[in-house]
């Protein structure tokens, strides 16, 4: 089933794209979707349903074991070297294990996605500054990430992501370890990076986040997409 | 922020984090580099003492009974069609002992009971400058000593034979810690940079995931490696420097050290074994680049 995009310009297109884990575990079964720029996405799911299996083919940390993906009229999954660097710099991804360098302070885990596309000190400086504030996280600009909690760490990982201001933003569960007021901060960072022209796809099995949203839900249930209209199916 | 501001943060990063390894790295190239460049030092004043000692060689040509004109012709033409050489001179009886006895100087009285003519006339062949090496010289002597009237060939036999084989020895010590010096330096650095990619492997993962190109990534362990290649034989030859002076200090004065003019490393060779150790640096950083750096 291809599900119709929204908008005319496609960030990303996946066409019957499977992924197969050796021996034979099968993540994802012949999905196929348009997701335009400027979109937000929720793509929702039970554990194990295949989410962060299709947020790792798009960023290609994983390559499909079939289909086509597309990311800004690119095959990501066939590209190699400076090409897929380059590319990478304009996707920004929070990952479900964070991957949070624990030895560094918060302020240099969000540069380092800066320091790759050769941005200013100042600018650096000033952008981690901005996001700390936006996600309550002023006062440990200098603390070492290692010693963050796990709701303080998923919001650096999710700094790091929008930090370099991508045009495709993919998270991973970003609220799994948050509270209330916290999701609504998240979520409010992540309205306005989307407002800001940013294509976001959110992983996530949280009702909250994805409940009465007036853009696309679809869920993935074992490997297999199926359309939903703010959280409803259809 | 250019790329190699950036760079250089890394190598900066990277050395502060692993400092222990680097500096085990950084000594034992240093001694690598001091302990070949010290023999090679050795070596090269040895070559230049050789060279030395082959301009004052001498070959004294004892004979039996003093030449008269014609066979002092005939032996010179004997002499010249074995090879060229750069002088000859005949010694009569009463020059040897005018010459001993000079050589006596206050001593010279025991001699005054003595014959005039109690010393062999000779020849004194000087070989001509190309005549280098022990086997040239002997083979020049062996044909001496068969010449007609000969008692025996001189040239100090004994000491330039053991002269070539000690400075054969040296050449081999230099082969062996130049071999030394291309193993340290280049499995020494491997291994550091090795630790270091393991040690950082979650960062390098990351670097790849945030977009970073494969010479951000690879550029400050090639750096690194060509750091060590610098300090390395930079510390390495100015503690050889060090211990020349002070050797040349505390053994100044009469001896072995004002006989012969020694002289350290000139600066071609002192540059070529920075560029060599950095080299070999740099390739021991690329081979573990190479193997470990999944990029």
């Amino acid at each position: 089933m291809i599900l119709q995009q929204p908008e005319t310009d496609t960030m990303i297109e996946m066409i019957k794209v499977s992924k197969i884990y050796p021996p034979d575990v099968t993540a994802l079964s012949d999905v196929s979707v348009t997701i335009g720029r400027g979109e937000m996405f929720f793509v929702i799911g039970m554990s194990g349903a295949g989410k962060t299996t299709l947020l790792k083919l798009l960023c290609s940390m994983e390559t499909p074991t079939n289909g086509l993906i597309e990311v800004a009229g690119k095959p990501i999954h066939k590209m190699k070297g400076s090409a897929l660097a380059r590319l990478r710099q304009k996707i920004g991804v929070a990952y479900q294990d964070f991957k949070l360098l624990d030895d560094r302070t918060t302020a240099e885990n969000i540069a380092i996605s800066m320091e790759v596309s050769y941005k200013k000190p100042d600018i650096i400086r000033k952008r981690v500054i901005d996001l700390l504030e936006q996600l309550n996280l002023s006062d440990k600009h200098d603390t070492i990430t290692g010693e963050l909690s796990r709701g303080e760490q998923q919001r650096v990982a999710l700094a790091r992501a929008v930090a370099n201001s991508p045009t495709l933003i993919l998270v991973d569960e970003p609220t799994g370890n948050l509270d209330a007021i916290t999701t609504e901060r998240v979520m409010k960072l992540l309205n306005k990076c989307n407002t800001s022209g940013a294509t976001v796809i959110i992983a996530t099995h949280d009702g909250s986040i994805y409940r009465n949203t007036p853009h696309r839900v679809m869920e993935l249930s074992r490997g297999r997409m199926h359309a939903m209209h703010g959280g409803e199916s259809v | 922020m250019n790329f190699w501001f950036t760079v250089f943060r890394q190598v900066g990063r990277n050395l502060r984090q692993t400092w222990p390894s680097q500096l085990m790295t950084l000594l034992t190239v240093t001694l690598s580099v001091l302990i070949f460049a010290f023999f090679y030092l050795v070596y090269t004043n040895m070559l230049t003492i050789g060279d030395k000692l082959g301009d004052d060689l001498r070959l004294i040509v004892y004979l039996e009974e003093e030449p008269g004109p014609e066979m002092q012709q005939q032996l010179l033409r004997k002499i010249t069609s074995f090879d060229e050489v750069e002088a000859i001179h005949f010694i009569s009886r009463t020059q040897a002992y005018d010459r001993f006895s000079q050589q006596m100087s206050r001593n010279r009285d025991v001699l005054e009971d003595m014959p005039r003519d109690f010393l062999p006339a000779s020849i004194e062949v000087v070989p001509l400058k190309t005549l280098r090496g022990l086997k040239q010289i002997k083979l020049f002597s062996e044909y001496l000593a068969k010449l007609p009237g000969t008692i025996k060939v001189q040239y100090g036999k004994d000491w330039i034979e053991r002269f070539y084989s000690f400075t054969n020895l040296l050449s081999i010590v230099v082969f062996l810690s130049g071999s030394l010096l291309i193993l340290t330096a280049v499995f020494m650095v491997a291994y550091t940079i090795r630790l270091t990619i393991m040690g950082r492997q979650a960062e390098l993962e990351l670097l790849k995931l945030v977009g970073a190109t494969n010479n951000y990534i690879r550029t400050p362990f090639l750096l690194e490696g060509l750091v060590q290649g610098l300090l390395g034989s930079a510390l390495g030859l100015l503690a050889l420097y060090l211990l020349f002076d002070w050797i040349k200090d505390r053994f100044s004065g009469p001896g072995l050290f004002n006989l012969f003019e020694f002289t350290f490393l000139p600066v071609q060779t002192f540059l070529a074994i920075v560029l060599v150790s950095i080299l070999l640096c740099t390739v021991g950083s690329f081979t573990s680049i190479q193997k470990y750096l999944r990029i």
